[in-house]
């Protein structure tokens, strides 16, 4: 197992050099850039050729792209990913901060979203062809389909302007967690649900599902005991992928909900044209996700014993 | 008997009076509610090129003078100032009672190290560092006199000193420039206590704060215990934060949440006007047939700005057709009748210039030089965002009655910056804002038409260029006013722009809330004597 981890550690390696790769030459071939960005939304925003010139030399934006491309690189493996343009704080340090609230939103939705979307799946299961069955699948289809940024401003009209539970905005407290989580939730519920109910019912039909039904077992055991742990293997690795998911495409349920995060602060480094910031959340992300799968490869292993990764 | 009981309860009551309205005046915490869009990139105003950053710096970082809510320059940490003879200096007179949170004493040495800071190559300071223009050098007389000197005459020196907070010298230095955003301490009414990125900021009162602001109108500290600003992403959730309970105040609610506020028993719609070139979009007069002076009289004289305000704006905004708008000080009213909704004059000056129609519903080129005969009649409104795009569909409705076909986009800031610097665009969305008549100058001198400048429409006229470079070498607000209005009609005849109309700043406020005073411009606010009712 051991060799394995390592294994998978250094195949990263190289994925992150080319992302780091397409992402430093990408933001580069985007139109404008940082100094005319910060200006044109500024009050007044007229400053000389000259200054202009000088914050360019400041802010490094003049050497040859290959030299900032090494440099940033050089520092990036020293865990130095540079310092915002627009933001004048170290990258490492922004991350560390926005990261927490991310991590933390995508908590809450992944609670949601197994909560609602294996109690689901497993009764849909079994009771297949029963009205709660066709009910639960057809509300996980509306759940797939919504867009969250709807789903999230019904939530906040019905909860917070209407019943006023719950804040509309902000990153403070439980309470705000509790729209957002549910928001991000839902529709990865939608798809945990039907991957639970389809993969316990094919489980469901397994012989040793019958033999230890024969054996008379209780339902109770044979489900939860003998199938689930089976039936979840394909529903571990949709969570793993949609925790990854959560984590990097948080951006519009942090919009709506007026949370700080990681994703909403990407989206503004890319029309800022912040090159570090941009560059540094997007390499960690990557490392994010593929520690992601990493983990959730491993946890087959705990799951369904017959794995063995040598 | 009888009359000691009336003196007595006469006594009781005027002393309850004054600790009533004490009482009522005093605590709470304020929470303003502001769009996302506009926080801060770094909490300090020496880098930052926003509004909003020097707005909120102004609750804890008094400036030298205030722009007051009649528009008029007050003296702040600055008694007196005035600008040498020759323009090459700037001397203020300041005052001798100031210190800053942290005790350190306000003065000349105090305010050279500020301007040395924000001119300091290492501080990158964005805007700020240009608005105090090309310093040849400081003097200190005495300790409280500072000589500002110039290599050219700099008459904008107190736009933008009315935005650059003061900071302590003591703090700046201490904590370095990486870490003092988090450390902003100044002499203003509130203490600084911190910002959570893309959420929220906080501040407290200071009890020692010695009323400097010309706006503090008594005596000790500000009424407002805690102040915090909060920043919202979605347009719908910030129209409903007041009427929801969430937010004393919503700054830039959207037009369409107006309506919920102007009938509405707990809060109160207040509307703040901010002067500037107001939401024009910039003619490529180098480009055909856009070239053509005709056409371009022609666009204007088929425009109906009220139609616009109405159908896009509920007519909440102001109607704008000159270069700057009506709340300027530099207005030019002349621009009024100089393109009166007109659509047989724009016909005859489109046949004048060579468009004519060939039995298709748009005109096509016949005879207009650097076009193909034949060619259609059709330009490109390039918008910022849905809603100033809504403009351009309301003009392709005016304009289809002069044969004129229309095609609106909505592009990104930076696709605009990249067209724009390759002068590859029609009608260019582009606003400025400043009360400053030198908006004219950054957006119209050609001398500003450069990669990264402001000066858009490939104008090139001497005599505009000339009354601009008056409006920035003059320091007297009557004289540069009339070099302004001489350039807005100079920039009519020729035709640089489409005006259309001016976006008022919405305010939804409740009506806990009392005091809170709007600045002259729209998108400034002060809250030294604004309390909450509880």
């Amino acid at each position: 197992m051991r060799n394995y981890i390592l294994k998978r550690l250094g195949q990263m390696i190289p994925v992150l050099i080319l992302v780091s790769i397409i992402i430093f030459f990408v933001m580069r071939l985007l139109p404008g850039d940082p100094i005319s960005l910060m200006l044109a939304g500024a009050e007044g925003g007229a400053i000389s050729a000259e200054r202009r010139a000088e914050l360019a030399e400041s802010m490094g934006l003049n050497d040859p792209l290959i030299v900032q491309y090494f440099d940033w690189i050089t520092s990036a493996l020293r865990g130095d990913l540079g310092e915002s343009i627009r933001m004048r704080e170290s990258v490492s340090k922004l991350i560390g901060e926005f990261f927490a609230s991310t991590f933390e939103l995508s908590l809450v939705g992944l609670f949601f979203s197994l909560s609602i979307g294996l109690s689901t799946g497993i009764i849909a299961a079994l009771k297949k062809d029963s009205w709660f069955d066709f009910l639960s699948m057809g509300l996980a289809y509306v759940g797939i389909s919504m867009p969250i940024f709807w789903l999230g401003l019904v939530l906040i009209l019905a909860f917070s302007f209407e019943v006023k539970w719950f804040p509309s905005a902000g990153g403070e407290g439980l309470r705000s967690l509790v729209l957002p989580g549910l928001t991000l939730g839902l529709s990865s519920a939608g798809l945990i649900s039907r991957l639970t109910r389809s993969s316990l019912i094919e489980i469901l039909n397994e012989d040793y599902i019958r033999t230890a039904r024969s054996k008379g077992l209780k339902e109770q055991a044979v489900v939860m005991g003998h199938a689930m742990k089976n039936a979840m293997i394909p529903v571990v690795t949709m969570v793993g992928l949609q925790f990854g998911g959560m984590m990097a495409g948080a951006v519009v349920t942090e919009t709506v909900f007026s949370r700080p995060g990681l994703g909403k602060v990407l989206v503004n480094g890319v029309l800022w044209m912040d090159y570090p910031l941009v560059q540094g959340i997007i390499l960690f992300l990557a490392v994010v996700y593929m520690s992601t799968n990493l983990l959730v490869d491993i946890s087959y292993c705990f799951i369904d014993p017959r794995i063995r990764y040598s | 008997m009888k009359k000691f009981t009336i003196i007595l309860l006469l006594v009781s009551f005027l002393m309850i009076i004054p600790v009533t309205v004490s009482a009522q005046q005093s605590g709470g915490e304020l929470i303003i509610a502001v769009p996302a869009s506009q926080e801060p990139g770094t909490m300090d105003g020496h880098i930052d090129p926003y509004q909003n950053t020097w707005l909120f710096n102004s609750f804890s970082a008094d400036p030298l003078l205030i722009l007051s809510p009649s528009g008029e320059y007050l003296p702040c940490l600055a008694e007196s100032w005035e600008m040498a003879e020759d323009g090459f200096s700037w001397i203020f007179h300041l005052r001798n009672d100031v210190f800053f949170q942290d005790g350190t004493p306000f003065n000349a040495e105090a305010l050279q190290k500020n301007f040395e800071r924000v001119k300091a190559p290492e501080t990158a300071s964005v805007q700020m560092a240009d608005e105090l223009g090309p310093i040849a050098g400081y003097e200190t007389p005495d300790e409280y006199t500072f000589i500002v000197k110039y290599d050219s005459p700099w008459p904008a020196l107190l736009d933008g000193l009315r935005r650059l907070p003061i900071w302590s010298p003591t703090a700046f230095e201490k904590y370095g420039l990486a870490d003092f955003e988090k450390h902003l301490i100044g002499t203003g009414p509130f203490i600084y206590k911190g910002a959570v990125a893309g959420d929220h900021i906080s501040y407290e009162r200071w009890e020692d704060y010695g009323g400097w602001n010309p706006i503090h109108d008594h005596e000790g500290p500000a009424y407002l215990e805690k102040v915090t600003i909060r920043y919202i992403g979605e347009q719908l959730v910030l129209g409903n934060m007041v009427d929801s309970g969430e937010a004393h105040i919503a700054q830039d609610i959207p037009a369409t949440s107006c309506e919920d506020y102007e009938n509405n028993e707990d809060a109160t719609l207040l509307t703040g006007y901010q002067a500037g070139t107001g939401l024009q979009w910039v003619f490529n007069t180098l480009k055909a047939p856009l070239n053509q002076v005709e056409v371009r009289q022609a666009l204007l004289y088929a425009t109906d700005q009220d139609d616009i305000n109405e159908s896009v704006f509920d007519g909440r905004y102001l109607t704008q057709k000159g270069p700057l708008n009506k709340v300027h000080p530099c207005y030019w009213d002349g621009v009024e009748e100089m393109y009166p909704y007109d659509l047989d004059k724009a016909n005859e000056l489109l046949e004048t210039a060579g468009w004519v129609y060939d039995g298709g519903a748009f005109r096509v080129a016949k005879g207009v030089e650097g076009v193909e005969d034949g060619t259609v009649l059709t330009f490109v409104f390039s918008a910022l965002g849905e809603e100033r795009a809504r403009i351009g569909e309301i003009l392709q409705l005016q304009w289809a009655p002069i044969g004129v076909d229309l095609k609106v986009e909505v592009i990104a800031g930076p696709i605009q910056i990249e067209k724009v610097q390759n002068k590859d665009f029609d009608l260019m969305y582009e606003r400025q804002r400043t009360p400053d008549p030198r908006v004219l100058d950054m957006v119209w001198n050609s001398k500003n038409d450069y990669p990264g400048g402001w000066a858009w429409s490939g104008l090139k006229i001497p005599e505009l260029d000339e009354a601009l470079n008056k409006i920035a070498e003059n320091s007297v607000l009557e004289e540069r006013c009339a070099y302004a209005k001489a350039a807005q009609e100079i920039i009519m005849q020729n035709v640089g722009m489409l005006p259309t109309v001016s976006a008022p700043n919405f305010y939804a406020v409740s009506n806990s809330v009392h005091n809170f005073q709007l600045g002259s411009e729209g998108n400034w606010w002060f809250l030294n004597n604004t309390w909450i009712e509880e």
